[in-house]
């Protein structure tokens, strides 16, 4: 039926505060506390507030963790921090994985 | 249609009460949910868990559900008289699931609660593509099909296959997701398209281990070229170069042929690091075996030197 080739939004180009809410399901509340606790990274001012385009990704995972485990902001905060350093962590170990005779 | 057994994907009776049920699913999600299971199959049965959740946590959804009567799962079925007038419109058509069913029926319980005209966004699409190294270098356009249940004029629900694709630019690396805007399912009630979402995966390379815009090689030598030096021809994306091996080189070490990575999304690439190996021969002929026994007998090298230095006893 769509006939034409989908776009992906570049990654670097910035998302404001109406899409990010969106796209993610979170309250604004939730994203200003989350940006509060330093997990979500804002660029600019309150009243012109935009973010990195990964941070889509960041609150659409805070957020089906909310709904699945009933977790408050605090909760969302712990949780995506952990998330994060395991997946750096895991990347390392990759890294370390490929200097391994195989 | 085909019937789910919704009490048994969370592992609790008919009778359970609302509180069983969400301790159930609570306990199943921390098993499954994708960012805690790293377990084949467990993205799957998060959704079949959510699925079933969805329906058995609200009360209207669960009636309408238990008047289904009991099926085995996977069986086909068609619900009896009367249920689809009472809680959905008309007939279901065709291959319609129970999932998109029950989404449905929430969706007009809400509206009937709210404005008529409550605007809802649409869904979102999600999807996963398993690329090549190659395509990655490239760019690419990956095809997805999907059935998206369609509303019928009379108001009755169909699934309809729709044909996506997507274009996925040089440069992506594993873990990615790409998102296209406004491109999801359409809104209803005014309400704003869902967004679609593409999950990148790097197919594993024969030779080549990605991490992030960076590829590994193991790059295997023989004894005398690690001591001696050499020339050795390595494979790249683009080609065989020729490297230049140092005498002395030690396993484990890093070859960095810079730039003969992944390219990166605006310009530049990754390197290539060839992790060298130092592999000896299962089988020497007799010719061989002489020179290293000469080679024993002539050589002072002791690599456990420093195990008994200082030893006072042993």
């Amino acid at each position: 039926m769509t006939d034409d080739v989908l776009i992906p939004a570049d990654a670097e180009s910035p998302v404001d505060l109406a899409e990010l809410l969106a796209a993610s399901g979170l309250a604004e509340a939730e994203v200003l506390e989350l940006v509060e606790f330093g997990v979500l990274e804002t660029k600019g001012s309150v009243s012109g507030w935009s973010f990195h385009a990964r941070v889509v990704h960041q609150a659409r995972r805070a957020a089906t963790l909310r709904d699945t485990f009933g977790l408050n902001t605090p909760g969302m905060a712990l949780a995506l921090t952990y998330l994060e350093r395991i997946e750096a962590l895991e990347q390392r170990l990759r890294e370390l994985q490929c200097l391994l005779p195989r | 249609m085909k019937f789910k057994d919704y009490y048994e994907t969370l592992g609790v009776g008919r009778d359970a009460s609302e509180e069983e049920i969400k301790k159930a699913y609570r306990r199943l999600a921390r098993q499954f949910h994708p960012d805690i299971s790293k377990e084949a199959g467990a993205e799957e049965r998060f959704k079949a868990i959510s699925e079933a959740y969805g329906t058995l946590s609200d009360p209207e959804k669960r009636q309408a559900y238990d008047e289904l009567g009991r099926h085995h799962a996977g069986e086909d079925f068609r619900p009896p008289p009367g249920w689809d007038t009472r809680f959905w419109q008309g007939q279901p058509h065709g291959d319609v699931d129970l999932a998109d069913l029950f989404e449905q029926m929430g969706f007009r319980a809400s509206q009937r609660q709210a404005r008529p005209d409550f605007p809802m966004r649409g869904q979102d699409i999600e999807a996963v593509a398993e690329l090549s190294l190659e395509e990655v270098v490239h760019g690419t356009t990956v095809t997805l099909e999907r059935p998206v249940p369609q509303r019928r004029p009379d108001g009755s629900l169909e699934r309809q296959s729709q044909t996506v694709r997507i274009r996925v630019p040089k440069g992506v690396t594993d873990g990615e997701r790409l998102r296209i805007p406004a491109r999801g399912g359409p809104g209803s009630g005014g309400g704003p398209p869902g967004d679609v979402y593409l999950d990148i995966r790097l197919r594993p390379h024969r030779l080549f281990q990605a991490v992030g815009h960076d590829l590994y090689l193991q790059l295997p030598l023989t004894p005398w070229e690690a001591v001696l030096g050499a020339e050795v021809a390595v494979p790249t994306l683009d080609g065989r170069v020729r490297v230049t091996v140092q005498p002395g080189a030690q396993a484990g070490q890093k070859l960095r042929l810079a730039g003969k990575g992944l390219p990166r999304r605006q310009e530049g690439a990754g390197d290539l690091y060839g992790v060298l190996q130092i592999v000896t021969p299962r089988q020497i002929n007799e010719r061989e075996r002489e020179l290293y026994l000469e080679l024993a007998s002539a050589s002072s090298f002791d690599p456990r030197q420093s195990f008994f230095a200082g030893a006072t006893h042993d």
